[in-house]
C-alpha cells in the first residue's frame, strides 16, 4: 500500500522547500537531514503499520461492528483505535511543533507537516481525536493563565487528556454570534455553564481519562453578537489544584450523529450544566472569545486543508496501483494497425491517463501548497526580522482560506475521479474508493463552510493591511516566475505571469465592488473567486515544481528521471489544458454577475 | 548485561519493486529503499528488553558504507545506547565468514555478555550468527524465539520443525540468532530520533579492526555468487477434488503433516 508518493514528499521537503535548511536557527537545531528523514520514515511506518488498517474497520458503510458507540453517556470509539492510539502518542507525534516545556517536540512545522499527512491519509477520523487535542492544548499554552498551563497543557499534548472546540449550536452554526450558551459569574473566579453544543468533534471518548473543552459561551449581560462572546475552559471531570481529577463536572454527551462518513469520529451533542453544576474558568479575557477561538480556528482550517490533501492522495495512490493492474481492453493503437487485441493494464487507455494526470496535478499541486502554508510558519520563526515576520503571518492569513476552501474541494473532485478510474469496483464498498469520497465531503463544509472561506477572502483577508499579504503573496509568484525563466521554461513562465496578473485585475475589480452599493453582487462571486485564485496558485505550484525538477534532472539518479519528467509534463498538462480553463473563468468572475442577487427568491420555486 | 546486536541494512521488500541487473547475478541496487533487516530489528528489541529488566547497555553493530549509519542511527533512536560502524572499501562483497570475521574484531573491543544476530538477512546465508559463535568459541543457539535470563546462563526457546518448540539452557557468553516473532518491536518516536541526531558513530576500518584486508571483502571471500534468477512458475501445485467436506478434510491432512495444525 503506497498512501502518499514518498518521493514527491522528499521533493517537496528537500529539494523545493529546503527543509533542513531550518536546522541552522537553534530552535530547529535537531531537525538536520537526517533527522527529517527518519522521521518521516518512522511517521510512514506507523501510519501504515497501525493506523491504516484500522480505517475500513471503523467504517460503518462497510457494516463493521466498530462503529462508534454511546454507552450510557460514555462514547466508545472503534476498539481498534486504541492501541494506534498509544503508539501515537508514546511516539511524541501529538504535539510535532510545540514547546518541548509543555511535552512538544520543537519540530518545525512543514516536516510535521509530511509526518501528519500520513496520519491523515492513513485515517482521518482516528487523526481528528489527536487533532482536535493538539488545538485544544495550543489554545492553553497560548492564552492560558500560568496555573490553567501547568494544570492542563502536558497532559493534553501528551494524550493523557483529550480536547475538542465547542462552537456550533442548533441556533449557531455560521453565526457563531447567535449562540445561547451562557456563563454565570460565581464570584470566585469561576462560571456556571449552561447550554448545549452539537457537532462537537471527537466530543468525548475512552481512549483518555479526561476531556477539556473550549467553550463559547456569553457572560449574562454582556453585548449581544460575538462581540461579546467568551470563551471558557470546561473540563469533564474537574481538576483539582495538585493536578488530580476530580468529580464529575455536568458535562454529558447526550448524542452522537448518524453521518455520511468519518464514521470513526464521534460527532457529539454536549449538555453543559442540565443539573446546574457545570463549573467553567475564563480563557483570557471577557468578550473576547472569538478572537482567541481563531487560534484553534485557523490551525483547524490548516488541518482541514491537510485532511482534504490526505483523502485526495489516498485515493490518488489508489487509482494508480488499480489502474497498473487492472487488465480491460486492448491498447487502442495495437488494436488498431496490429489488429492485437489482448487485454492490457487500464492505465494504457487515454482516458484513463487523463485522470491520473489531473488527480496528479490536483494532489501535488495541494501539496505544494499545505507544505508551502506550513514552511511560513517556520520562515516567520526563524527571521529576526520584524517586517519578514510579518510578511509570512500574512501569507498564512491569506493562505489559509485558499488552502482550506481549494484543497477541499479539490478532495472530493480527485475521490470522485478516484471511484471513476475503478469503474463499477469504485462503487462497491469493498473497495477502498467509495469511503474517501465519502469523508471527504465533511472537509469542504466543518471549520466554517467553504462559502464562509471565500467571504473571509474577499471580505478581509484581501484589504487586511492595506492589501500587504495579497501583494506579498503576488511577489512570491513573480519570484518562480522569474526562476521559470531561468530554467528555461519560458512559455510557463509567460503563462503564470499573464494569469497572474489577470488574478491581479480580477481582485481589483472584485475588492472595490465588495466596498461599494454591489457588495452582495462581489460576495455572489466570492466563491467563483476562491477558486481561481487557488487555481493561480495551482499554476505557482507547477512552475516551481517544473524549474526544480528541470534543475535536478541533470545527472539525476536513474529511477528518479521519471520522477523528474512526470514533473515536467504534470506541469505541460496543467498549463496547457487546466489553466487556460481557470484564465477563462477569471474572466466571468469579473463579469461580476448581477443575476445572482437580482433574481427574486419567489422564482426559487421548490 | 553488555549485549552487541549485529544489525544490516537492506533493502526495504515492503517499498520496492525488485529487478535482477544486467550481469543475471544480484539484484539491481541502485537507488533502492533501505530499511534495517526486519530480524534484526527483533533482535534489538529483545536486547533492548533484556536490558531494561537486568541493566546494562546495548551496542549495535553493522558492516557497510556510510548509509549504514542510518540503521545505526534508527536501532539508537529505538533505545540502543551504543552503535559501531565497520566500513572500508576492503569489506565490500565480503561473504558469511567475512563478515563474521569483521564482526568478531568488532565484538572483541569490547566485552559482551550476549551477541544477538537476526535469524537472517537479505543474503540468505542464516549462517554469520553460527559463524561468528564458532569463530568465538561460544555456544550458539539458532532461530531463538524466547530469552529469559538467569545466573550466568539464559534459558531459550526455539523454533524446530514441524512448528515444534524445545527450551535449552546455554552458557553466558554466548550467541544468539533470533527469530521474528519473539517480542513485537517498538516504534520509534520523534524523542528518540531527537535524541541520536547529534550523536557522532565511532567508525572502524580493516586497520582499527586489526583485520587483515586480503581474509575479508571480495578478495577473501571464499564462496561466490555466480546466478540469481527467479524461478519459473512450475507445476507445484495440487488440485484437491471432492465435494467440500471432502476437500475440507484432505487440507485438514495436508496441513497437519506439514505441521500447520496440531
Amino acid at each position: 500500500m503506497p498512501l502518499i508518493e514518498r518521493r514527491d514528499q522528499d521533493f517537496l521537503l528537500h529539494e523545493v522547500f529546503s527543509v533542513s535548511e531550518f536546522s541552522k536557527h537553534e530552535k530547529f537545531a535537531d531537525f538536520n537531514k537526517k533527522t527529517c528523514d527518519m522521521i518521516i520514515t518512522e511517521a510512514r511506518n506507523l501510519a501504515i503499520k497501525e493506523i491504516l488498517p484500522t480505517n475500513k474497520l471503523a467504517d460503518k458503510e462497510n457494516g463493521h461492528p466498530e462503529a462508534v458507540k454511546l454507552e450510557n453517556g460514555q462514547v466508545k470509539v472503534p476498539p481498534s483505535f486504541h492501541k494506534p492510539y498509544k503508539l501515537f502518542c508514546d511516539g511524541q507525534w501529538l504535539a510535532m511543533c510545540d514547546d518541548p516545556e509543555f511535552g512538544g517536540q520543537g519540530m518545525p512545522h512543514l516536516l510535521a507537516m509530511a509526518a501528519g499527512e500520513y496520519f491523515t491519509s492513513a485515517n482521518c477520523s482516528f487523526m481528528m481525536y489527536p487533532g482536535l487535542t493538539h488545538g485544544c492544548g495550543n489554545i492553553l499554552a497560548t492564552f492560558g493563565t500560568e496555573k490553567q498551563k501547568q494544570l492542563y497543557v502536558k497532559n493534553i499534548f501528551t494524550g493523557k487528556w483529550g480536547g475538542t472546540m465547542c462552537l456550533t449550536e442548533a441556533v449557531a452554526g455560521s453565526d457563531v454570534g447567535a449562540l445561547e450558551t451562557v456563563a454565570i459569574d460565581q464570584g470566585d473566579g469561576t462560571y456556571k455553564i449552561k447550554g448545549n453544543k452539537i457537532f462537537i468533534s471527537g466530543g468525548d471518548s475512552d481512549l483518555v481519562e479526561n476531556m477539556v473543552h473550549p467553550v463559547l459561551a456569553r457572560i449574562e449581560g454582556a453585548p449581544a453578537g460575538t462581540k461579546g462572546i467568551s470563551l471558557f475552559l470546561v473540563p469533564k471531570y474537574r481538576v483539582n489544584d495538585d493536578g488530580s481529577m476530580g468529580e464529575f463536572n455536568d458535562v454529558e454527551t447526550v448524542g452522537i450523529e448518524e453521518k455520511m462518513g468519518i464514521h470513526g469520529n464521534a460527532t457529539c451533542t454536549l449538555a453543559f450544566g442540565s443539573k446546574d453544576n457545570c463549573i467553567g474558568e475564563l480563557i483570557g479575557e471577557p468578550n473576547k472569545g472569538m478572537k482567541y477561538m481563531f487560534l484553534m480556528m485557523n490551525e483547524a482550517r490548516q488541518g482541514v486543508a491537510m485532511q482534504g490533501l490526505g483523502f485526495a492522495t489516498a485515493s490518488y495512490c489508489n487509482a494508480i496501483q488499480y489502474a497498473k493492474e487492472r487488465i480491460q481492453g486492448p491498447n487502442l493503437m495495437k488494436a488498431v494497425l496490429e489488429g492485437d487485441l489482448t487485454g492490457v493494464p487500464i492505465i494504457q487507455h487515454p482516458d484513463v491517463r487523463r485522470m491520473l494526470m489531473s488527480m496528479k496535478a490536483y494532489v501535488e499541486g495541494c501539496r505544494f501548497l499545505v507544505y508551502y502554508l506550513n514552511s511560513c510558519f517556520d520562515k516567520a520563526t526563524v527571521t529576526d526580522s520584524d517586517d519578514e515576520k510579518t510578511k509570512w503571518e500574512g501569507l498564512i492569513e491569506i493562505l489559509t482560506p485558499i488552502a482550506k476552501s481549494y484543497c477541499t474541494d479539490k478532495a472530493v473532485e480527485v475521490a470522485s475521479t478516484g471511484i471513476q478510474v475503478y469503474g463499477g469496483y469504485g462503487f462497491i464498498e469493498e473497495y477502498p474508493q467509495a469511503q474517501h469520497y465519502r469523508d471527504a465531503k465533511i472537509t469542504a463544509i466543518y471549520e466554517g463552510t467553504n462559502g464562509i472561506q471565500a467571504m473571509d477572502l474577499l471580505g478581509r483577508k484581501l484589504g487586511m493591511r492595506k492589501g500587504k499579504p495579497i501583494m506579498d503573496l503576488m511577489g512570491e509568484v513573480n519570484a518562480t516566475v522569474a526562476k521559470a525563466r531561468e530554467a528555461g521554461l519560458e512559455k510557463i513562465a509567460d503563462s503564470l505571469q499573464a494569469a497572474l496578473n489577470k488574478l491581479g485585475e480580477v481582485a481589483m475589480t472584485l475588492g472595490a465592488a465588495a466596498m461599494s452599493e454591489k457588495a452582495l453582487d462581489a460576495f455572489a462571486s466570492a466563491t467563483p473567486f476562491l477558486e481561481v485564485a487557488g487555481d493561480l496558485v495551482m499554476a505557482w505550484a507547477w512552475a516551481e515544481r517544473a524549474a526544480a525538477a528541470k534543475k535536478a534532472i541533470e545527472g539525476a539518479k536513474k529511477k528518479d528521471v521519471p520522477f523528474y519528467e512526470g514533473q515536467i509534463a504534470t506541469a505541460k498538462y496543467f498549463y496547457e489544458q487546466l489553466l487556460p480553463t481557470a484564465v477563462g473563468k477569471m474572466d466571468s468572475v469579473k463579469n461580476l454577475t448581477g443575476a445572482i442577487m437580482e433574481i427574486p427568491e419567489e422564482a426559487f420555486v421548490g | 548485561m553488555e549485549i552487541l546486536v549485529c544489525v544490516k541494512r537492506v533493502p526495504d521488500t515492503a517499498e520496492n519493486e525488485i529487478e535482477l541487473n544486467s550481469a543475471g547475478n544480484d539484484i539491481e541496487r541502485d537507488d533502492l529503499v533501505y530499511s534495517v533487516n526486519e530480524w534484526d530489528n527483533y533482535a534489538v528489541e529483545e536486547a533492548i528488553q533484556i536490558v531494561d529488566k537486568v541493566g546494562g547497555t546495548v551496542t549495535v553493530v553493522t558492516v557497510g558504507d556510510e548509509d549504514a549509519d542510518e540503521v545505526l542511527r534508527r536501532e539508537m533512536a529505538m533505545g540502543a545506547q551504543n552503535g559501531i560502524l565497520l566500513n572500508d572499501e576492503a569489506f565490500e562483497d565480503s561473504d558469511a565468514m567475512g563478515i563474521a570475521t569483521l564482526l568478531k574484531a568488532a565484538a572483541e573491543k569490547g566485552k559482551y555478555d550476549l551477541i544477538m544476530t537476526g535469524a537472517q538477512a537479505d543474503a540468505g546465508y542464516a549462517a554469520v550468527g553460527g559463524m561468528l559463535a564458532a569463530m568465538m568459541d561460544l555456544p550458539y543457539a539458532s532461530l531463538v524465539n524466547m530469552v529469559e535470563v538467569g545466573d550466568g546462563k539464559l534459558t531459550v526457546g526455539r523454533e524446530i520443525e514441524g512448528g515444534n518448540q524445545e527450551i535449552n539452557e546455554i552458557e553466558l557468553p554466548c550467541v544468539l540468532s533470533i527469530q521474528t516473532g519473539i517480542n513485537e518491536p517498538r516504534y520509534v518516536g520523534i524523542k528518540g530520533i531527537r535524541q541520536v541526531s547529534g550523536i557522532e558513530i565511532p567508525e572502524f576500518d580493516a586497520a582499527g579492526l586489526g583485520v587483515d584486508p586480503a581474509t575479508v571483502g571480495a578478495a577473501g571471500a571464499k564462496t561466490k555468487r555466480v546466478d540469481y534468477f527467479i524461478p519459473e512458475t512450475g507445476e507445484g501445485a495440487e488440485m484437491l477434488t471432492g465435494s467440500t467436506e471432502e476437500i475440507i478434510a484432505k487440507l485438514i491432512d495436508i496441513m497437519k503433516a506439514n505441521g500447520g495444525l496440531k
